[in-house]
Order: C-alpha cells, then structure tokens, then sequence
C-alpha cells in the first residue's frame, strides 16, 4: 500500500504538485492520468525521492520515504521503471538485469531465469547490447529489470509510449498478470488513458499538480466530463 | 566601476613601498581583467595566460635592448599586439574546444612556453634571462620631489602612476567592451551557444576575439611587469604563474571589473597578508611551513572561495549590497545587480 | 639484432614505449575520474606525489621497500576518497569550472604543504632492479631491468583495471554510476559511494606511478607536473571518455616525446605533446576514440 498525503512540490516559483493525496491498496493498479505537465512524472519522481517534495508526506506500507535517499527506497522495495525506460545501452541485456538485481540480496542466476521465463524474448537476446533492441523488446527489459529484485511496489511512468497499439496492449496484460501474480502495488502513469483504465482498478486524474478526480476505474472511465476534458476521450 | 579607476588614481601620496607594490599589482590586476573576460564572460576557461605575458615580457626586454629609449608607450602597444598575435595563433585550435579539453590545452601551452624560451637562449637570454633599464621617471616629474629620498621616491611613484593610468585606460576599453554589442554577443555564446548561432552570431570568430583580447591584455601586463621589475627570465611565467593568476581572479570575482581590482591588489600585498596570517597562528616564517605558507594559503583559500563563496570577495560585496538593499522599504530599493 | 635494437628509431620508439607505458597509467586514472564524475583532476600529479611521499620516505627507515609501495597506495587511495567526499562532493551540478578551479588550488596546496612535512629531504629512492641499461654490442639500448619492470608493472595494473570493470559486480556497478547515474539509483545503487571508489582507485593508481616516476630520483612534489600535462594530453587525444583512448594516446604521447627529445633537445619535449594534441584534436575535437556524443538542443 502506497499512501501519498498532502504532498507539494515546487519548482521554484512554479508548482509541479498541489495537495495531492490518494492511497494506492496493494495487489491493484492504480492509475494516474492527466494531459502533459499535469505532474504525473514529478508524483513518482517524488516518490522514488529524486525530487524533495516541499509539504506532506509519502507512506509505503507505514514508512515514511520522505527524505530518504533513492537507492535506499529502492532498496526497500520500490521498483521504478522511469520516463524514457533508462536502459542502458552500452550494456547488454543480462548486464542490464545483473545490475538490477545487485542491490538486493537475491540469486542472481535465479533471479535471471525468472525474468527469461516472463519475457522469452530477453532470454533469446540476453548476450545483446541492449542498444540493438526493439522500442517494446526496451519495454520488457526496463521491466524485467525494475522486477528482478522481487519489489513490493512498482511505479510504471508511461510504459506505452513511442510503442505500437497491438505492443502497449501486450504491455499491459503483462503488468496485469504481474499485479495479481506478485502481489504488486502499481502507480501506472499514462497518458494513453484508454489502456491504462482498461487494466487499472482505480485511477486519479491530476490537471496542472492537482487531483481533479479519483474513484474505482470504471467510474472515471465512464465520467464524459472526465473523459473529455482531461483524458482527451471524444465526448 | 569607471568611478573606482578615477578613485584609485587619487591615491598618489604614499611612500615608496608602497608605490612598488601597487604598480605590480596594477600590471597583475590587467592580466587578470583579461583572463575575468575570457573565462566569466566567454564562459573559456584558459589557463595559459602567463605564456601571453611571457610574450608580452620577452618582446618588451628584447625590443628594449635593440633599440634604447623607446617610447613607453610603443613598447606596450608592441607587447599588446604580440599578445593579441599569439593568442590568435593559439585560438585556433584553442576555440574548438570545450571545457576540460580547453583548460588542457592552454596548461599544456603555458607549460611549453618555458622550455621554448630555453630553446633560443640567443635571443632569449636562455636562463638567465634578459635586463634592461629599470624605468626612470622623466624630469619633470622628478622635479615635483625634493629631500635625501627624492630619486628613489620620484622613480618608485612614477612607475605606481604609471601602471596605474595605464591600468585605468585597459579597464575603461574593457568596460566599453562590456556594454557593446561584441560584450553582448560573447556573454551569449557562452550561456547558450546553439541559440546564438541561430541569432546569426558567429561562434568561432566571437570566441576567438576574446581569446585575442584575452591574450593582448596578458601581454600588455607582462610587458609593463617587465618594465617595472627591469628583467624577464622563462622562471617567471611557470604553472604557479597560471594557478595564482586563477586564484585572485576567483577571489576578487570572476567577471566584474571591481574583481580584477581586488585581484590585483590581494597580488600587492599577499607578503602583508602572510606575515599577518603568520603572526595570528604563530607560524615561524623560517621553519618549513612558513617558507611554504603563501602557496598553502593561497590554495586553501582559493578552495575555500569556490567552495563557500564562488562569486568571490567581489561577489560577496553585491550579495551584502543585495541583502542591504532588501531590507530599504520597496519604494527605496535599487535594481538588483547580477 | 643488436644493432636493430639500437638504431636510433628503435632507441626512440622502445624509450617512448616505457615512458608512455606510465603516462598511459596516470591517464587512464583521469579517464576514471572523468567519466565518473565528469572533473578533471589537475591535483592527479600532486595527489600520487603525495602517496608516494607517505610511503617511500619509510623507506629510510628500514622498512621492506614492496611494503612501502603499498603504503603509498594506501595513502593515496586514501587521499582519493577524502579528496572525493570533502572537495568534489558539494560540487555536484554547479558549474563545470568550479572543480576544476578547486583542484586547481588543491594542487598548489599539495606542492606547497608536502615539502613542508617532509623538510626537504634530499634522498634518492632506490630501486629495486637496475636501472643501467643494457648493451649489446657496444651499443645502448634504452632498456633496463628497471625499466621492464616498469613497463611489466604497469601494463599488469591496466589489465587489472580492465578486468575489474569488465568482469566483476563492482565493476558493473561502477560503469553503471557513471553512464546512468539517475538510473542506477533507482535500482538501489549506492552511486555516491562508487564515485569515492573510482576516486579512491584512481588515487592509488597514482601513487603507484608517482613511485615508479620518482625511482632513481629524490622526492619532490613537482615530479609528476610533466607527466600529468602528458597524461592529460593523451587522455584529450584519445578522448576522455574512453579508456582504450587514453592507454593508446599514452604510449603514443610516450613515443612522440621520445622522439622530440631525440631529434630536438630535452626542452622541447612537451611541445612535442602539445602539437600532437593540436593536430588530433584539429582533426578529431572528441577525441579518436570517443563515439559522436549528440549535442542536446
């Protein structure tokens, strides 16, 4: 369980988040919605404590992570699959997930062919730099490689993006099993709405650093004003 | 600032000590405006400026001894172009560089230049080095003093007006410079090159303006050193050279006209400073530490500056004046300065 | 055979090689630095001078001269983390020159608080294989059991840095910290620990060179100032960002220097570098071996 509460965070002058609070269970997906700049990035950068939030407060499962280092919050279980993937290129695929899996006290071997199992298609390119890998192939490793050290928490920041329909819907089911599977909580950002609500159990929708709505997804998927105005769904 | 280089022209009534050391200390405070210029407003960082003065003091010396009572003012002016020339020469190479690559290079520059002089030890006076005539003040002037002390005192505030006028000249150009378009064009490449291109402005030929600028500045300062001390030998323009040159650039402020002053005045009377830090810590002068105490001081202040204060002394000055000014009610305040 | 070995080119390209066998260390230290934490360590000379000191003036006093190289590089690697965690630290996302200007006045600390400590001593270090070199039918070839042991010396320690980061955790960990530092924390690397570690390690490296350079020599601070201009120069040439460049650049550095000594006379010999790295860096600014780094809008 996930517990943000009251949480501000200012970039200077302007601010990326107003007041936020939801609590996200845990064995479900909650997503997070809104157009661009909304603040969704900054919420799980804040999170993760790459960026100090200047009020309130973040619980994951009666901790408090504000202030921590990030690796230390890593380290206690919060994987995060961030903006843009952050694979790294000059490394290969198994160099990628090794280093994913360093951190904890896991197997490494172990731990590997799990992920091989979940993502075959790693297995089969294990030995490659991960620069010759397809957009969705960077997907799965940014993936396997958040999930490699057995985290509790998973903070998904558009895993959709720059990815082909018939692949984001692969993505997805993938994150759904997983949820279930691993007993995960999820943060899904997304912009793509549509994917996110189909796989989510509830969402929140942030307008320009605040929580404009919140509820169990069907609810703000069938919302028409939600669906105009802030998801860019036709009316 | 225009107003500090006439203030400073007013303080003519001191003993001769005192005079030596200011002019030294003008000639440095030149050499740092030059090197301020390059690196806060062209954003280059060049450590090779003592090779420059090392051009502009060997041309001096060895245009002194060929040809005997030239104009003083030719002979800067010689130095100064000699300067700009091997900063072009040096530029080329030099403006492609960034960062890192750039301080390298120009280390590596100042650190041949040495051993280049060495290698013409004909014209160069090899390691001795060269002399000439230390700078006599023109009769009028000696005119104006009277008592057993009058030559010595006449010679010594005559090289302190000297370089102190000529000082005032070089930062009254630069302040020019400053406002210009040229001075605007540099300070935006150094903050947004890609932008400026697009502006129309053309990098290389920006960048190496500064450098030559930069470069004829060090030249003129190390000509008018060599004039004042009377001697010029490769010892003198080493990397302790270039490090202390960096130094009091940062300690007075990099990029402001009142810094390089500072500089140049921290230059003058660094011996006062280390007697007094000597005495405040009880340091013998003669044991090991104390011989060694002005590059310890120096470096340590100079980490000590860019770890606390990196605006330097200067820098500290404007933020005391921001804060001051902060504390006027809003109808009261000025304009904040950068 | 003789003969061929003491041809003049042979002389020239056998003395760079050993001299450029060391420079290549001491760049691939900066290289280290570099790519880790993004500074150009100018106290990389000063530092090593300074392990050297700690250690080799135990030698005098009795002490097993393979231990006292340990020592220095103990000292210097402990100078490195110190250095990394009180100086360079803070430093994080200011502006570029800020550490370099820092070391810069590290550098002249160093050089003036070291003879301060030590008072002076005029002492040549000894080594432990000769340095006189061979002959070979009359003629003099640059090399010596010194000098191999200097060569076999430092060509192991840079295959040991190579397998370190190629093939061990701490390695992967440490490449990771440098390429993609946001990243690796979020897998829970502890990034700021690992660049203490790359400066530790590149400290202690140089100390190592600082003994080697300082054999059959007395102590002074200023020892390393020639080799770190050197270094640096093949560390620009072969591209800061690689360390294949900077052990390339080294022996070519080396070789070039021994020619100009040769051809010219001792004082020219940095000016050999110095055209070298205006020529490269005329022809490749990045680098030879750097790969086009794209320029961000």
């Amino acid at each position: 369980m996930i517990f943000v509460n009251e949480l501000s965070v200012s970039y200077g002058a302007i601010k990326a988040l107003n007041d936020v609070s939801f609590a996200a269970p845990s064995s479900s997906i909650t997503a997070v919605l809104g157009a661009n700049g909304a603040g969704k990035t900054t919420l799980l950068r804040t999170i993760s404590g790459l960026v100090h939030p200047s009020k309130g407060d973040i619980r994951c499962d009666e901790t408090s992570v504000v202030g921590m280092a990030t690796e230390e919050i890593a380290r206690m279980g919060v994987g995060h699959v961030p903006e843009g993937r952050g694979v790294i290129s000059e490394f290969t695929v198994e160099e990628n997930l090794r280093l994913g899996i360093l951190a904890s006290r896991l197997d490494v071997n172990e731990g590997m062919e799990r992920q091989f199992e979940l993502f075959p298609i790693l297995g089969q390119r294990r030995k490659q730099y991960a620069s010759t890998l397809s957009g969705g192939e960077r997907q799965m490793l940014a993936m396997a490689r958040a999930l490699i050290a057995r985290p509790h928490f998973l903070l998904l920041d558009e895993p959709s993006l720059g990815l082909a329909p018939l692949v984001t819907a692969d993505v997805m089911k993938t994150i759904d099993s997983l949820c279930n599977v691993e007993d995960l909580t999820v943060i899904l950002v997304e912009q793509n709405a549509r994917s996110a609500l189909r796989i989510a159990h509830q969402a929140i929708v942030l307008h320009l650093g605040a929580v404009v709505a919140s509820g169990p997804a069907r609810e703000v998927a069938n919302d028409p004003d939600l669906r105009h105005y802030y998801l860019g769904l036709v009316k | 600032m225009l107003l500090t280089a006439g203030a400073l022209s007013a303080t003519f009534g001191l003993s001769s000590l005192n005079d030596s050391k200011l002019a030294g200390g003008a000639a440095i405070a030149i050499v740092i405006l030059g090197l301020s210029w390059l690196i806060g407003w062209s954003g280059q960082v060049s450590l090779g400026n003592s090779g420059f003065m090392a051009v502009g003091g060997y041309v001096t010396a060895i245009w002194a001894n060929h040809h005997t009572a030239t104009p003083i003012i030719f002979s800067l002016c010689l130095a100064m172009l000699c300067g700009a020339l091997s900063g072009l020469i040096i530029a080329l190479p030099a403006t492609r560089l960034r960062g890192p690559y750039l301080a390298g290079m120009t280390l590596a520059f100042s650190f041949a230049v040495g051993p280049l002089a060495l290698y013409f030890p004909s014209i160069t006076g090899g390691s001795g080095g060269l002399f000439l005539n230390f700078l006599n003040a023109p009769n009028w002037f000696l005119n104006l003093f009277s008592g057993p002390q009058a030559l010595v005192q006449a010679n010594a505030q005559w090289s302190a007006d000297l370089s102190i006028v000529v000082a005032a000249v070089a930062f009254f150009f630069m302040a020019n410079l400053f406002h210009s378009r040229t001075g605007r064009a540099m300070r935006l490449v150094r903050d947004n090159d890609v932008a400026a291109e697009l502006a129309g402005v053309n990098l290389q030929r920006t960048r190496t303006l500064a450098f030559v600028i930069s470069a004829a500045y060090a030249g003129l300062g190390g000509s008018l050193l060599t004039l004042l001390s009377g001697s010029v030998n490769s010892q003198m323009y080493s990397l302790q050279l270039s490090i202390l040159l960096l130094t009091l650039m940062v300690l007075g402020g990099v990029g402001t006209l009142g810094g390089a002053v500072i500089g140049g005045l921290i230059y003058s009377y660094s011996d006062n400073l280390v007697s007094l830090v000597n005495k405040l810590t009880g340091i013998n002068p003669t044991s090991s530490l104390g011989a060694n105490l002005k590059g310890v001081f120096f470096g340590v202040l100079l980490i000590l500056t860019m770890l606390l204060a990196p605006k330097g002394l200067g820098g500290l000055g404007a933020r005391i004046a921001n804060m001051a000014n902060r504390l006027r009610p809003a109808s009261m305040r000025a304009p904040t300065r950068e | 055979m003789g003969s061929f070995f003491s041809s003049r080119i042979m002389t020239d390209i056998l003395g760079g090689l050993a001299s450029g066998v060391v420079i290549a260390l001491v760049a691939l230290c900066l290289v280290i630095i570099w790519k880790s934490t993004h500074v150009l360590n100018f106290a990389q000379g000063a530092m090593g001078m300074f392990g050297a000191f700690v250690g080799m003036n135990l030698v005098f006093h009795g002490v097993n001269y393979w231990l006292c190289i340990l020592v220095s590089m103990m000292a210097g690697l402990l100078l490195g983390g110190a250095t990394e965690r009180v100086l360079i630290r803070p430093l994080y996302g200011k502006p570029e020159i800020n550490p370099i200007v820092v070391m810069v006045g590290f550098l002249g600390v160093i050089e003036s608080a070291v003879p301060s400590i030590w008072k002076n001593e005029i002492s040549t270090i000894p080594t432990p294989f000769s340095q006189v070199y061979y002959q070979s039918h009359g003629h003099t070839i640059l090399m010596s059991p010194f000098v191999a042991f200097q060569i076999v010396l430092s060509l192991t320690v840079m295959g040991a840095i190579a397998l370190l980061f190629r093939f061990t955790d701490l390695g992967l960990k440490m490449r990771a910290a440098a390429l993609a530092p946001e990243v690796s924390r979020l897998l829970g690397v502890r990034v700021g620990r690992l660049l203490t570690w790359g400066w530790m390690l590149s400290s202690g490296v140089g100390a190592l060179a600082a003994v080697i350079v300082s054999s059959g020599q007395s102590l002074a601070p200023s020892n390393m100032d020639g080799i770190f201009v050197s270094a640096f120069i093949a560390a620009a040439v072969g591209g800061l960002e690689s360390p294949v460049g900077a052990v390339t650049g080294g022996l070519l550095i080396g070789v070039a220097e021994s020619f100009a000594l040769n051809f010219w006379s001792t004082n020219l010999a940095p000016l050999a570098g110095v055209i070298v790295l205006v020529v490269s860096l005329a022809w490749r600014p990045q680098g030879i071996f750097t790969r086009h780094v794209a320029r961000r809008v």
